[in-house]
């Protein structure tokens, strides 16, 4: 875990109101799982607090994230250009581990999609990716060929305007040829991973399922204690560092 | 390189920089960006008596140049400090400030006497703006301050007592004398000063207790006059903060009397900010032809 310097070596608009942005590290920070996260500065000091972005890309020393502008924080961040510095704290969180695995259900919606992509791209040699995404609409599709790197894709978009009308999670159920899977991973907006649990439920679907949640943060790091979740057997868990994947039966949604 | 070394109720600490309360831990997750010996001391997570879980989330929002928290007093409890964090700040050389609340006079006492002997100051936090059991009760009135003050000293024999000030009062002169005259061996401020932000779309406050504590940079003038105006009204030492983003401001806050400082927030902007404060710090006391830092304390003269 370091807190360093990084230069902005690109930072563009790949679909609506969704930028990649990519960083040269200037120190080696070692493996960056997918589904661990960085916390960047946003490059203005009136902002104390780093915004967490899931990693969606690494090759050596270069790291891309993708935002999408919501707030103040993202909203600044869109106006970083090459050269800048920026400060960025990672790696964070434990990400997706699946080394037990080989045939992965991936189910993912919104700004959910980068830390997936990452994962993807980390096994896509050794494993095979079964990959359900949902969109808002057509202009919020992006990252096809990274996501095209799953053996089998299915786009959904809330309004239909690409793919199939619908969202991710009813997308795998209704999926009548779904591929026999040993884990599924997904990460998206809170009401779709409440949506995901009920349905799994629902389908007695018991094979592991991990989520990846997001909560406001200020470490980032386990100190703080602000980022907590609810787990199902009463206690609080750090989103920042016991997550922020959980096993989806571990967290209450 | 100036000598930084300085010493508070005969407690000698390497450096004058403290990480404060509730934005380090325990000092582990710190501690794996970079070696925690090299800060002056730590002050623990606000504990109370039983393991309590803390408010609902979001417990955390932002302002320019501040921040709003709204935690809740999570903490694993007293005792679990005492058999599994203590040993490992030991180990590390830092001065070990335990932070303690409590709802009511007897958990104040009992806290104190369970780590009596174990730390090397008990900070009584008197002035967590979030919580009932925060002490915030205590934290307002002079008379309260000096009966909590009272309470917990006669519980602590061994080891020194820091009263944690909270700015959201009428007169921190008058709190500041009410805790030096109930035997605190020194006095922390400022805690946080109670805010709120709202979330427009939803018209509701961000944060889900509605309020929390404001910190950061965009407190710092409140609190170096907070900390001036306490350390001309006691005697006794002074460990300043609010808003500490680099060693200037730490150079400030001594200047104004502190003889210590703690930072908070800045841990969040900077995860590396400590270890910079304090190489600022010793940069500029260089740069002013300055040998020891003590030098600097209470130094300030009014126009
Ligand atoms: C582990 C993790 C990974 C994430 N990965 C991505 C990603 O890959 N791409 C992406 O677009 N977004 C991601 N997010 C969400 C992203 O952090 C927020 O959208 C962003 O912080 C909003 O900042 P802002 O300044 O624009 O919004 P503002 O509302 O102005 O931010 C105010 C404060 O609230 C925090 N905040 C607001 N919304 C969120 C949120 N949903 N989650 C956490 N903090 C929030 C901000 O960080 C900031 O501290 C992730 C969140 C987490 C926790
Ligand atoms: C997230 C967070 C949690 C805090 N928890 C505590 C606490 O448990 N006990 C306490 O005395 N102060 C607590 N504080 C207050 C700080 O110790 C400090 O007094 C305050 O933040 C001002 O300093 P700063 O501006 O450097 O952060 C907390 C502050 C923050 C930001
Ligand atoms: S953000 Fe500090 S504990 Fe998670």
């Amino acid at each position: 875990m370091k807190d360093l310097t990084a230069i902005v070596k690109g930072n563009e608009e790949i679909a609506e109101k969704i930028y990649m942005l990519t960083l040269e590290l200037t120190e080696d920070v070692g493996a960056v799982r997918g589904g661990q996260f960085v916390n960047l500065s946003v490059g203005d000091g009136s902002m104390l607090l780093r915004r967490p972005l899931g990693v969606c890309k690494t090759d050596g020393r270069l790291l891309s994230v993708c935002y999408q502008v919501k707030g103040r924080g993202t909203e600044r961040l869109t106006a970083a250009k090459e050269g800048d510095e920026l400060k960025v704290l990672l790696p964070l969180g434990n990400g997706f581990l699946l080394d037990k695995y080989k045939n992965i259900a991936v189910i993912g919606g919104g700004v959910g999609i980068f830390p997936l992509i990452a994962t993807i791209r980390e096994h896509c040699a050794d494993k095979n990716f079964y990959s359900y995404i949902g969109f808002r609409n057509k202009s919020a599709v992006c990252l096809l060929d990274e996501l095209g790197k799953s053996k089998s894709l299915t786009v959904t978009t809330d309004d239909g305007s690409y793919g199939i009308k619908g969202n991710a999670v009813s997308a795998y159920f209704e999926d009548v040829n779904k591929p026999a899977a040993d884990a599924i991973i997904a990460c998206g907006p809170p009401v779709m991973l409440k949506v995901l649990k009920r349905e799994l439920k629902e389908h007695g679907v018991n094979i592991p399922c991990f989520v990846s949640l997001e909560e406001r943060m200020g470490c980032g790091v386990g100190a703080c204690l602000v980022c907590v979740c609810k787990k199902t057997d009463g206690e609080n868990a750090r989103v920042c560092k016991d997550g922020p994947v959980f096993d989806i039966n571990e967290v209450e949604l | 390189m100036a000598d930084l070394k300085i010493e508070i109720c005969g407690v000698k600490l390497k450096n004058p920089v403290i990480a404060a309360s509730g934005t380090f831990g325990f000092g582990r997750e710190y501690n794996e960006i970079y070696d925690i010996s090299v800060i002056g001391g730590v002050s623990s997570k606000g504990m109370t008596l039983k393991p309590r879980l803390g408010n609902a989330v979001p417990r955390i929002a932002e302002g320019y140049g501040v921040i709003l928290n709204a935690v809740g007093l999570q903490n694993p409890g007293v005792e679990h400090f005492i058999k599994h964090d203590l040993s490992f700040l030991r180990e590390k050389g830092v001065a070990v400030i335990a932070n303690v609340a409590g709802s009511t006079l007897d958990d104040y006492g009992e806290i104190c006497a369970a780590l009596n002997g174990l730390a090397d100051f008990v900070e009584l936090n008197i002035s967590c703006p979030n919580v009932k059991a925060g002490g915030m009760a205590f934290g307002i009135k002079p008379e309260s301050i000096n009966e909590v003050t009272r309470v917990a000293k006669s519980s602590l024999t061994k080891t020194p007592l820091m009263v944690k000030l909270s700015p959201n009062v009428e007169s921190i002169t008058a709190n500041a004398r009410a805790a030096e005259k109930g035997g605190a061996d020194c006095i922390s401020l400022v805690n946080t000063f109670t805010g709120m932000v709202i979330d427009l779309e939803k018209r509701k406050p961000v944060l889900a207790n509605n309020t929390g504590g404001v910190s950061g940079a965009g407190i710092k003038p409140i609190a170096v006059k907070m900390v001036y105006e306490a350390c001309q009204a006691v005697d006794i030492p002074v460990v300043g903060m609010g808003g500490i983003m680099s060693g200037e401001d730490a150079v400030e806050f001594m200047m104004a009397g502190a003889k210590a400082v703690q930072v908070g927030t800045a841990n969040f902007a900077d995860a590396n900010a400590m270890p910079r404060i304090i190489s600022e710090m010793n940069a500029w006391l260089d740069n002013h032809g300055i040998k020891s830092v003590n030098e600097i304390i209470g130094t300030v003269r009014m126009n």
